[in-house]
């Protein structure tokens, strides 16, 4: 009886020609994806990531930018620090490739140097504030009643200042240097991760697809391990990558300020404050290190948009 | 040509491509109409048949970003459509040909009174000074049921049912003299849907407003409509008056499609369904669209170029079996 | 015989801001072994809340659910496992009841690996059996819900559900989001396997004409209370409550020379909240007077045909 219905019910499929329209966009906007590659897998997040003009660029940037950094004692012909008072405010040359600055330390050792700062303060803040809003707001979405409440009211005091003024703030009480900056950003960031876990685990908890496991006995364990996180866990990714170019351009707004890393430890935004004199007479001071904030802020952005594609396994556009 | 541009309302040879990633889709392909003043048209399809996107094309509201290509003729009384420009068009849009959509709540301002919406529609086409709109939006309102104690109330303080007939007043306001309603009670229950039919009915016969009513359901078709052409695949398949699609039903689509349907009238075993899917937007076809998925499919129609066979006056059908079958 | 599913004062509420909604108000009936059993009634009366409280779902509020003569809401954590796998659900939305990051295989076989009492090789066939029976092809094992249509995700839902050999399921509007044509496919699906299988069902829908397609029984449900039970044919034939009448005559009708005279209700609805005693059809009814907004009672009016109307009798002139 059962071959008698799957030859009703199938026999007609066979015949190509006419798939499923999911099957036909699918073709269509990853036709550059091997068709074997399954999509959801790691290994597909790869290829969709690794075919995408955009993410391509920052990716490469941001490894050459790190690799650079890292080696920038050996490989450049100055240290960041050493001014050479015979070559003050030079333009840019074979000598010092980006010039030098007011005190006649080479640029190009500085930014390279420098790129330490913005990114440690960037990635690390965000795994900060990635973390504990995670779980906050995990713990919030899911038990949801009062602790949902109260949860969120605290949040709500870090939100009720605009971010940075908050960031400031914190500053202010703890303090200037590299870790004061990860913690003051890492504490603002919260709210941000919080909210987003927060309403994907409600949105998800509401799916006909939770109900359903429940059916089958799947233990509440399982169906939070297993449904609900994989599934809140995309929209994350791409807000972490988001925050470490935001966090990275907001240590530079705070070294800027003179809240953040201080002279002559060359942080970019700090580079900016300092040179900002002679950006008229000297513009390439204060063009070069904006240059690379710019360039990092987007390669991140970048590659946040690169993983939301590749992680929305329903296609929308 | 010719005898489209004397019509009240035609579309001659319509066109539709989206483009989606890197290919195209093939929405609607070579759409035909025509309509006289006072007529209703029901447009019967599937999901994905390309219905919404004929009745956007009539007041050109495709989304542009995604629209790759809007070819042939849509003419209404005497003037070109698709080469109005934009003050010509907001003219006719609300005013000579308006829209009703399906979900009643994304088409009414939540944060407006209705009265003041129906007012400002009508002032935007009117010269009329806003007592004399106010008048006229109380007096829609009663016309579709709805006293004048509730023209002050806000859109979330009606239910689904009546939310439609404030969307229905909102678009008879300028009395246009054509409707272009798409699946206008679908989200409503059934005896709500009863009352909105009975009402588009009575309008449509005291006003004399010509309607394209596009819907999935032959049944509300039944219930209004003068003239039905059926859409497969972005195609017309078949056309003609209420009598020659149900009464003789030709298209192996269309028979297929009243199939499907279970019957309240007669008692059925089993329901006979369309076998398989609709084809892949995305690719244009050299012979039938229907013939994968059709019962009486052969050879010949391989070949089959997908032209209209005339089978009484008026009465079109896009198979070249049907005149040999009957 | 015993009745596989049976509700005694089956009673769920949920709170709002305004008060209780009475979503499930009193209900009992009765799901005979083998029968499907349709639950019509329009958006917001309650159907689909009844079906879930059945399968506990929902917890409910007050009254008893008997499964084999049972009582559901008073098993255990061991019983309430076994009772799961008797008892399966067929959602109505095919985009949402699939969890996007599972394959076609990874959703059939889960119920499979959760009841941990097959091996891998067991699990593997049994999971190509079942997309045979359902129809779908093997070449899709492999795919995502969101590469699939309407149709074909319907029968991976369906295939999902069968796969513990359950006695009863509840299909709560499995074919109202489809096309028509796809439709009629996932409904002489869901006949035959019943035919094969020897299920039960409990079919809520909104959709007159398919509940009389597929049903034995028929129950129509009006802001959470039943207001009419009997068997198809009859309920067709004779509909003695006002509210039946109206829905029937309401659908809109393929047949251009025999229109059905149409019942056109006026009247608001009643809301569910707190709604007091008396008919709540009263507010839209034709017939009703000072009596009905009192109190209301059911009455077996012909045989094995219940109405809840103190006027069915004077209105049908039996």
């Amino acid at each position: 009886m059962a071959e008698e219905l799957k030859n009703k019910t199938t026999g007609h499929h066979g015949e190509g020609g006419h798939d499923g329209h999911g099957k036909g966009k699918k073709a269509k906007r990853r036709h550059h994806i091997d068709a074997s590659i399954k999509p959801g897998s790691a290994k597909y997040v790869w290829a969709s990531i690794s075919h995408n003009r955009g993410a391509q660029f920052g990716m490469i940037f941001i490894v050459l930018i790190i690799g650079l950094s890292l080696l920038s004692p050996y490989i450049c012909r100055y240290e960041y620090s050493a001014t050479d008072f015979a070559a003050m405010k030079a333009w840019p040359s074979f000598k010092h490739l980006f010039g030098t600055d007011d005190l006649g330390r080479d640029i190009l050792s500085r930014v390279l140097y420098g790129a330490r700062y913005t990114l440690v303060i960037g990635i690390l803040s965000t795994v900060l504030s990635a973390i504990l809003g995670i779980i906050m707001g995990a713990v919030a979405g899911y038990f949801g009643g009062a602790v949902d409440s109260c949860l969120m009211r605290f949040l709500d005091l870090f939100q009720a200042f605009p971010s940075l003024v908050l960031a400031m703030a914190f500053c202010a009480v703890f303090g200037t240097g590299v870790d004061k900056c990860i913690l003051a950003l890492g504490i603002t960031g919260i709210p941000g991760f919080a909210r987003l876990m927060r309403a994907n685990i409600l949105r998800i908890r509401n799916m006909e697809y939770i109900e359903s496991a429940t059916t089958i006995n799947c233990p509440t364990w399982k169906i939070i391990a297993r449904h609900i996180i994989p599934n809140a866990i995309s929209p994350i990714i791409v807000e972490i990558a988001m925050s470490i170019s935001r966090n990275g351009l907001a240590s530079s707004s705070l070294s800027f300020l003179g809240l953040g890393v201080q002279e002559p430890k060359p942080e970019w935004g700090q580079m900016l404050a300092s040179t900002r004199n002679y950006i008229r007479d000297f513009p390439y001071m204060v063009i070069i290190p904006g240059i690379f904030i710019v360039l990092t802020v987007l390669s991140f952005n970048l590659l946040g948009d690169a993983f939301r594609d590749a992680l929305d396994p329903n296609l929308k556009d | 040509m010719a005898k489209t541009r004397e019509n009240f309302f035609g579309i001659r040879h319509l066109t539709v491509k989206y483009h989606s990633g890197n290919s195209i889709i093939h929405a609607v392909n070579d759409v035909s109409l025509e309509l006289k003043a006072g007529e209703t048209l029901g447009l019967v399809g599937e999901t994905g048949a390309g219905k919404t996107t004929i009745a956007k094309s009539i007041l050109r509201i495709l989304p542009e970003s995604s629209v790759e290509s809007v070819e042939g003729d849509i003419w209404f009384e005497g003037r070109q459509i698709l080469d109005m420009n934009d003050k010509e068009l907001q003219a006719l849009r609300g005013k000579s040909i308006s829209m009703i959509f399906q979900d009643p709540m994304t088409a009414l301002n939540p944060v407006k009174t209705v009265v003041s919406q129906i007012a400002e529609g009508y002032r935007q086409h009117q010269n009329c000074s806003k007592a004399e709109a106010n008048k006229r939006a109380i007096e829609m309102l009663e016309m579709v049921g709805i006293g004048a104690d509730r023209a002050e109330e806000y859109p979330h303080q009606f239910s689904g049912g009546m939310k439609q007939r404030v969307v229905i007043a909102l678009a008879l306001a300028c009395s246009p003299q054509l409707l272009l309603a798409d699946e206008p009670t679908t989200a409503l229950d059934v005896t709500i849907q009863a009352q909105v039919l009975d009402l588009i009915r009575d309008l449509r016969n005291k006003l004399g407003t010509a309607m394209i009513l596009i819907t999935h359901d032959l049944g509300v078709v039944a219930e209004v409509c003068d003239k039905v052409a059926v859409i497969y695949a972005g195609r017309i398949i078949e056309q003609g008056t209420l009598q020659d699609i149900y009464d003789h039903p030709t298209h192996p689509y269309t028979c297929g499609l009243f199939g499907a349907l279970p019957d309240l009238d007669k008692d059925v075993e089993r329901l006979s369904p369309i076998e398989g899917l609709p084809p892949d937007p995305s690719v244009i076809r050299e012979h039938c669209d229907f013939m994968e998925r059709c019962p009486y499919a052969c050879g010949k129609c391989k070949k089959f170029n997908n032209h209209m066979i005339e089978m009484t006056p008026g009465h079109m059908v896009r198979c070249w079996k049907a005149n040999e079958e009957e | 015989m015993a009745a596989l599913v049976e509700t005694q004062n089956l009673k769920k509420y949920f709170k709002s801001g305004a008060g209780m909604v009475h979503a499930v108000d009193d209900i009992t009936f009765k799901i005979e072994e083998g029968e499907t059993v349709g639950l019509v009634g329009e958006s917001g009366c309650g159907k689909s809340t009844l079906g879930r409280t059945l399968i506990h779902l929902n917890e409910s509020t007050d009254g008893k659910i008997l499964f084999r003569g049972q009582d559901v809401t008073k098993l255990n954590k061991k019983e309430m496992v076994k009772f799961r796998k008797d008892v399966q659900m067929i959602f109505q939305d095919p985009y949402s009841s699939l969890d996007p990051r599972q394959t076609v295989s990874d959703i059939i076989m889960e119920p499979l690996k959760l009841d941990g009492s097959f091996s891998q090789e067991e699990i593997k066939n049994r999971t190509r059996e079942l997309m045979d029976t359902v129809g779908i092809e093997k070449r899709l094992r492999m795919s995502y819900p969101h590469e699939l249509d309407g149709g074909r995700r319907q029968r991976v839902g369906i295939a999902r559900a069968l796969a513990l050999n359950p006695k009863f399921i509840v299909c709560d509007e499995p074919v109202s989001a489809l096309d028509v044509s796809i439709q009629a496919q996932i409904l002489n699906l869901l006949m035959d396997l019943q035919r094969d299988l020897g299920l039960t069902y409990l079919f809520i829908t909104h959709d007159m004409s398919v509940v009389k397609h597929i049903s034995n029984q028929i129950c129509v449900m009006y802001l959470g209370q039943m207001v009419e039970v009997c068997d198809r044919k009859e309920l067709f034939a004779y509909p003695l409550h006002p509210y039946t009448k109206a829905l029937l005559s309401a659908i809109p009708t393929t047949d251009i020379h025999n229109r059905r005279e149409r019942i056109i209700l006026k009247g608001e609805i009643k809301s569910p909240i707190n709604p007091g005693p008396g008919c709540r059809f009263a507010s839209r009814c034709p017939y009703a007077d000072e009596g009905c907004r009192q109190g209301v009672k059911s009455q077996e009016v012909r045989p094995g045909h219940v109405v809840v109307c103190n006027k069915a009798k004077e209105i049908n002139q039996l």
